[in-house]
């Protein structure tokens, strides 16, 4: 992409004024997707990202700068334009860049802009109507196919010079079926760090089942009731009110500003003495993973909590200089033009030692969550929502009628002292998660787990 | 290179081909924004984000390609990529390019003077004082936000179409951390505008003032309640419920709104206008993403479903004219529909008295997660919400982690009555929505 030489260049000009800290973020991303609807392919998106970000530090203060001009005098431009909002001084740091393989540990077999745009419909289609001659009562589907072949390379002014290739790939269903009662979805997403060789591992035509089945049980269901009580909620992802209730709390973008709810816990017992949860950037062709993060960093596999206690939080350099601590390799950014902050990669809770069946057998009434949606959280308060995708209610220790409309409300901290049952079916799911740095692949998940209490929204 | 080139390449690449009908949008987009914490400015940036849609019709088919990367090579290489593309589409409606030579509306110009990186950086910095001054309760972790945006629109199509046109604002964004000792409470207020005009002090003491109200909620008792949906609440719900109004949504079975217009569909007191010029809008643009003339209409007048909001290919197949309502969410992606400015209009209460008509009951000022706890093709949601209890006709404590639960097309049909003040609420992008407070008997709330 740029040249070594030539990011050095850019780097000093950036650091003219006195930065303590000089960064060049490079990329260059197709991406590109294939959409269906009423049975046909409606859509085929197919765009070029391409720009560059400069960042730099001086102390606890952070500019950051980007454009799409990517020529010598484009990306120089930047660098001084940076240097000047930083403020006036001399340059007091040297770059110097060695280039640096870390090596990628996620193979791709298939790269998916190798692959013929009609090849990928057809992979679609097979998911697409699998969903559609379910059940008669499925009254419409959308789908799509999307790859991304996103190149990044990072230099940093402490000598980083690294570039990698991430490639991911989804799957998407959602079917939406009607009863007579009002019509309710189901959606799977399936998704991985490969190539297109992820649906020859995966059946496709599964994933489309697989939405239709929801959407049909959920058209049949009645609406939940409101009210507090025990919630089992199921693996995959259900692992979203991990991400919701804690995760983005641990991230230094609130932990730094105090404007977290566990800022200051560290080595506290934040959460239920059974949970032990992860943060996981290593994990082979996983959704959420990298080589290394958006500011050169290896990633890392971070225990955030053990047995209830809170070890570590998630963090990127400039969260790091207010903490006083290393950079965790979560440093993530939609694109060139976000400015970079600690996010999550793949975030979960670990298998523990209670049985499902006993889970569910302790609930004498109760909601059993199969499959969440998606959700949000206010990390300064820990209040969070999310919404209930597939559940039923839990009688005397048994599954009994699904029901709709129900969501989750609760506050993280509370949440987590009363996750008082875990299994052991641990099991992740794909999904886009949104911030200040954009929206990012990140992985949720856990083995079923029981919450003793919470308030359940329905009516 | 300069878009102007880029363009011209383009438009050679496309003839070298032969095309004959083919549209280049154009939107770039930079933005400046200082954010002070603790009275230091603890982010500076910068960024400048732009792109160029190339659309092809080719055998019925509207073949797509977009490119960040304005070189030589990328003008011929979206040419060929959008003809590739066109050829796997299966799509069964026609699609069309807009006519060179329809009317535009103009626009009168709005006092906007953009601020220096210098001002940003003062602003921002005098914010925190005044944030701090504000209240003993102020915390670290408050943030003030100093934000320039500015941006421009092209389009260029192969029947004689050339429109351009730019927006700027100024964004203030005020986000206070509260706390009592015990707790902590935070919320941010924006107020778009020219910096010169905005009273930095209002808008900051706003939302401490928000901020504070809230430490030591409770959990609102669940129930079947009167509701009041603040004027925040309110334009969250259009937001979330909006895509129903797209024809696209209703001729595809994703709307329960198709073929009702003409019908009654909501209370009598209930007028939804789309206003592409409304007042308060820092982008008032007068072509849609095709470049048909935008134009100001009801969607519902007095309870009665007008029009669903159309783009060309919509507006074929239901044998009407387009609304002027295409839209884009980026320069890359397909032409949908979006209102521009959705304004429910404001009844005629304060709303002092619409508190006294609830007597006792939840006033909701926010709803969070609406892109998990709302179905707009079914209407229903069941979202988190924060707020006031009522008591005979009075806001009184602040209650927290509740959620409230309908079905919003429901709901339209129930709204008792609407405050007299709209209030704006930008949602990022050139879609917003305005509306005043409502007042809904009986939802249903679970808290404790």
């Amino acid at each position: 992409m740029i040249s070594r030489v030539l990011c050095e260049k850019v780097l000093a000009a950036a650091a003219s004024t006195g930065a303590d800290y000089a960064e060049l973020f490079a990329e260059k991303t197709f991406n590109r997707s294939v959409n269906m609807l009423d049975n046909r392919v409606q859509q085929v998106g197919d765009n070029v990202v391409a720009g560059v970000g400069i960042r730099v530090f001086k102390g606890l203060r952070s500019v950051a700068a980007s454009t799409v001009d990517t020529s010598e005098e484009g990306l120089i431009r930047c660098a001084k334009q940076a240097a000047a909002a930083l403020g006036e001084g001399k340059a007091e740091i040297s770059i110097v860049l060695r280039e640096r393989l870390y090596g990628d540990i996620h193979p791709v077999r298939i790269v998916p802009g190798s692959v013929e745009t009609t090849r990928k419909a057809e992979i679609l289609k097979s998911a697409y109507f699998a969903a559609k001659d379910a059940d008669p009562a499925i009254v419409q589907v959308s789908g799509g196919l999307m790859d991304v072949d996103h190149n990044i390379l990072v230099a940093n002014s402490e000598g980083v010079y690294a570039q990698d290739r991430q490639i991911r790939t989804r799957l998407f269903i959602t079917a939406v079926a009607d009863k007579g009662q009002g019509t309710q979805t189901g959606s799977t997403g399936p998704g991985a760090r490969k190539g297109m060789e992820f649906y020859d591992e995966i059946d496709p035509a599964a994933a489309g089942r697989e939405a239709a089945r929801q959407a049909l049980v959920m058209a049949g269901a009645g609406y939940c009731p409101a009210g507090t009580m025990p919630v089992v909620i199921d693996n995959g992802f259900g692992g979203v009110i991990f991400h919701e209730a804690c995760g983005h709390s641990l991230e230094a973008s609130s932990v730094a500003y105090g404007t977290s709810q566990f800022s200051g816990k560290l080595g506290q017992q934040i959460a239920n003495e059974k949970v032990t949860a992860v943060d996981d950037g290593t994990i082979p062709n996983a959704w959420g993973s990298v080589n290394f993060d958006d500011e050169g960093t290896p990633s890392h596999r971070n225990v955030l909590i053990e047995k209830g206690i809170l070890k570590s939080y998630m963090i990127d350099k400039f969260g790091g200089r207010r903490m006083g601590m290393a950079p965790t390799g979560n440093a993530r950014r939609q694109s060139y033009a976000y400015v970079t902050t600690s996010r999550m990669t793949n975030t979960f809770i670990c298998n523990g030692e209670d049985r499902n069946e006993d889970i569910i057998a302790s609930v004498e009434y109760g909601l059993y969550a199969k499959d969440m949606g998606g959700g949000s959280v206010n990390p300064a308060t820990g209040q969070f929502n999310f919404s209930v995708k597939e559940g039923y209610l839990i009688r005397n220790g048994k599954i009994c009628e699904p029901v709709r409309g129900a969501s989750l409300v609760g506050t993280g901290s509370e949440i987590l002292m009363k996750i008082d049952m875990v299994g052991q079916n641990l099991s992740r799911a794909q999904g886009m998660c949104g911030s200040s740095s954009g929206s990012i692949p990140t992985d949720v998940g856990q083995p079923m787990i029981r919450v003793s209490s919470i308030t359940v929204g329905g009516r | 290179m300069k878009y102007e080139e880029f363009k011209n390449l383009v438009i050679k690449a496309a003839e070298a081909k032969e095309l004959k009908d083919y549209e280049l949008y154009y939107n770039a987009s930079e933005s400046v924004s200082v954010e002070a914490f603790a009275h230091e400015i603890n982010e500076f940036s910068s960024s400048t984000e732009g792109g160029v849609c190339f659309r092809v019709l080719l055998g019925g088919q509207m073949g797509y390609a977009s490119t960040e990367d304005m070189s030589a090579e990328e003008a011929a290489a979206i040419v060929e990529r959008a003809v590739e593309n066109a050829a796997v589409l299966e799509t069964a409606e026609e699609s069309f390019l807009a006519e060179a030579g329809g009317t535009y509306q103009t626009v009168e110009e709005k006092h906007f003077v953009p601020a220096t990186a210098q001002e940003l950086v003062k602003t921002a910095l005098e914010g925190q004082n005044i944030a701090y001054a504000a209240d003993p309760q102020v915390i670290n972790g408050t943030t003030t936000s100093a934000i320039n945006e500015s941006g421009t629109v092209a389009i260029y199509n192969s029947r004689g179409l050339d429109l351009s046109a730019s927006y700027a604002t100024a964004v203030i964004v005020a986000a206070p951390v509260v706390s009592d000792g015990k707790e902590m409470n935070n919320t941010y207020e924006v107020k778009l505008g020219s910096l010169d005009q905005i009273d930095l002090k209002e808008v900051i003491e706003k939302a401490v003032t928000n901020a504070k109200k809230k430490l030591g909620a409770g959990v609102a008792p669940t129930g079947n309640y009167p509701v009041i949906f603040g004027p925040k609440a309110t334009a969250t719900l259009l937001a979330t419920f909006s895509s129903a109004f797209s024809a696209e949504a209703a001729q595809k079975g994703l709307s329960p709104l198709k073929g009702k217009e003409g019908q009654t569909i909501a209370a009598e007191n209930v007028t939804l206008i789309d206003d592409p010029f409304y007042e308060e809008s820092p982008a008032r643009i007068p072509f849609d993403a095709e470049g048909m003339p935008a134009y100001r209409k009801a969607v519902i007048e007095n309870g009665e479903f007008r029009t669903l909001l159309y783009n060309l290919k919509t507006a074929a197949v239901a044998g009407v004219k387009t609304t002027g309502n295409a839209s884009k969410h980026g320069y890359s992606s397909p032409v949908g529909i979006s209102p521009f400015t959705l304004i429910l209009q404001p009844g005629t209460l304060p709303e002092e008295e619409l508190l006294k008509e609830a007597g006792n009951g939840v006033y909701i000022d926010s709803l969070m997660g609406t892109h998990a706890g709302a179905n707009p093709i079914s209407g229903d949601f069941s979202l988190q919400s924060g707020g006031f209890m009522i008591e005979n006709g009075e806001k009184t404590k602040a209650v927290k982690s509740f959620t409230v639960a309908g079905n919003f097309y429901e709901m339209l049909k129930q709204i008792d009555a609407l405050s007299n003040k709209a209030e704006y609420q930008g949602m990022g992008g050139l879609t917003a929505f305005a509306a005043p407070a409502i007042l809904v008997n009986g939802l249903s709330v679970a808290g404790k």
